[in-house]
């Protein structure tokens, strides 16, 4: 009997459906020992696909300075085109977001106020009057919306802006707090998506409760948001007295199926064994559910790290970040297979000697995941790679 | 002084607090300007990486930063550094890199807070030691690092050998 279910499990396994991976590929062109790409964005935003074009931005101080840049790679090219510098002065965190036909929206933060363009073309537009970081980016038909944290007395606060998009030209529609009141703690790295039904999400990490907690606010057309709520289920607090709670950062959203919504972000409830990856979903009732944890049993006593969540209108949703399990950073990810996330798989070639961290990535409509990584050679120089996957 | 003016130099130093947690009276400044400063004087750093709202750094701040002989004896020969664990402010690594205060939790491979990092004045670790620690831990640790002895043992190997 025994044999017979092992033989069945045998025959069953090439039927099961994984991902396949393509050769992977180098974004940038310029390497060395003293440059420094970094991929980190608000709701880890760095790659999108146009058509069949992809788009990867970074940050690096190749000229001396740290700038923000954008590459490009249609489909029928082999390689990525050479990249093309976004800014002229000191310029941080940009994310990438897809238009039609090959066109981008990129943002970023340049000389402390934030920014976007369209690409290729277009001219870049400052967004914030006031100090500004931290921005990230969200579409759905026409509608363009763009959040950021912005200088609003001592602390920052959470913007979304509605913004107009006009052949390659950007303006802003709107631009207001999601709360009128003045921050009585800093907020910031906003995670934005529009679901399948219209309405606008909005996530952040906020220390009004003097340790920092992921919260969200949803509107149902971009104006007037919600009284904000924690996405944590954990009641984290002082203990004896001591500190004021558990900390859990970076939070990451996307949108996917019809109206669903789900969060991913980096959370110290075990506080003995690094930031773990947890994540809750809003099938479309506008409140996100229960905290489930992401990594496996196998990356329990592991911090993880630059966790992200991507989906697609089809129903399937992916997370992805880095931990050091097998000895060395790899990039991990999970499926979400209705109930729970999967069984944890490395990106292969982002797995193995060497440090591979810092994962973004993206959907296409096609279902192809997109994925791009940073792989560190101290002595080569950082290299930013990319490998495309397909179900099969 | 008038009411006002005490008033606001309360917020001012509120502020200040709440942004971070490290001991307070000591003079931690940010990991750029530390490391500037230690270049400067030639003193080793003392790099305390908290996180806000962290119950055991308020514990270690409480039951054993309070020690006044041990505030003189690390504000005298350190130069002081308080690193946030969920910052996205930046810092700048004696390798050039510009990286976030969470992202040298990263490269710190940290797992849980407090974490204390001793760094040559020009910025190389020295040893990192987590957890809660009480007065003598830190005076060893100043002797294993102003002593020289990391040069020639590990941490461990120090504590192991001390009288």
């Amino acid at each position: 009997m025994r044999a017979a279910a092992l033989l069945l499990a045998v025959l069953a396994w090439p039927a099961q459906a994984a991902w396949e991976w393509g050769a992977p590929l180098t974004v940038n062109s310029v390497r060395g020992a003293a440059v420094f790409p970094h991929l980190e964005s608000a709701n880890r935003q760095g790659v999108a696909v146009s058509g069949d074009t992809v788009g990867v931005v970074w940050e690096d101080n190749r000229d001396r300075s740290p700038q923000c840049y954008l590459a490009m790679k249609p489909s029928a090219a082999a390689n990525f085109q050479p990249e093309i510098r976004l800014s002229q002065a000191d310029c941080y965190e940009p994310v990438v977001m897809a238009l039609d036909a090959g066109r981008f929206v990129a943002a970023w933060e340049e000389a402390g106020r934030v920014h976007a363009r369209v690409l290729p073309g277009g001219k870049a537009l400052q967004l914030s009057k006031a100090e500004a970081v931290q921005i990230t980016l969200a579409m759905r038909g026409n509608r363009v919306y763009a959040a950021w944290a912005e200088q609003a007395g001592r602390f920052r606060r959470i913007v979304v802006a509605r913004l107009t998009l006009q052949g390659d030209a950007l303006g802003v529609k709107t631009a207001q707090p999601v709360e009128a009141a003045m921050p009585s703690d800093e907020q910031g790295w906003p995670a934005l998506a529009v679901a399948g039904d219209g309405s606008v999400t909005v996530a952040w990490e906020d220390r009004r409760s003097r340790h920092t907690v992921p919260m969200v606010s949803h509107s149902r057309d971009g104006h007037g948001f919600a009284l904000p709520a924690r996405l944590t289920d954990h009641k984290s607090g002082s203990v004896d007295g001591l500190g004021a709670g558990t900390g859990a950062m970076r939070p990451t959203l996307t949108a996917w199926g019809e109206q669903g919504l789900t969060a991913v972000w980096l959370d110290k409830r075990d506080f003995l064994s690094g930031y773990d990856v947890y994540a809750a979903s809003d099938t479309g009732t506008r409140r996100f559910g229960k905290n489930i944890r992401v990594q496996d049993s196998f990356g329990d006593n592991m911090a993880q790290w630059h966790a992200t969540v991507v989906g697609d209108a089809s129903g399937r949703l992916v997370a992805l970040w880095d931990d050091a399990r097998d000895g060395t950073p790899d990039v991990w990810l999970a499926d979400w297979d209705g109930k729970a996330f999967g069984d944890n798989e490395t990106v292969p070639a982002a797995s193995g000697p060497g440090a591979q961290s810092d994962p973004v990535a993206t959907l296409d409509a096609a279902g192809f995941l997109h994925v791009v990584w940073l792989d560190r050679d101290e002595a080569a120089g950082t290299r930013i790679r990319y490998a495309r996957a397909g179900w099969r | 002084m008038n009411l006002i003016k005490m008033l606001w130099m309360a917020s001012f130093l509120w502020a200040g607090a709440a942004l971070a947690d490290p001991p307070p009276g000591y003079r931690f400044v940010g990991y750029d300007a530390g490391l500037k400063a230690a270049r400067a004087s030639g003193k080793p750093i003392f790099l305390y990486f908290g996180r806000y709202g962290c119950a055991w750094c308020d514990h270690t701040n409480k039951k054993t930063f309070s020690d006044a002989a041990l505030k003189k004896l690390y504000t005298e020969n350190y130069e002081l550094v308080y690193v946030d664990a969920e910052s996205g402010k930046r810092l700048t690594l004696p390798s050039g890199e510009r990286i976030t205060e969470a992202e040298l939790g990263v490269r710190l491979q940290a797992f849980a807070t407090p974490l204390f990092v001793y760094l040559t004045p020009q910025g190389d670790k020295i040893v990192q030691i987590p957890g809660f620690k009480t007065v003598q831990d830190f005076r060893d640790y100043d002797r294993y690092v102003r002593g020289g002895h990391y040069k020639q043992k590990t941490l461990l190997e120090f504590l192991d050998g001390k009288s």
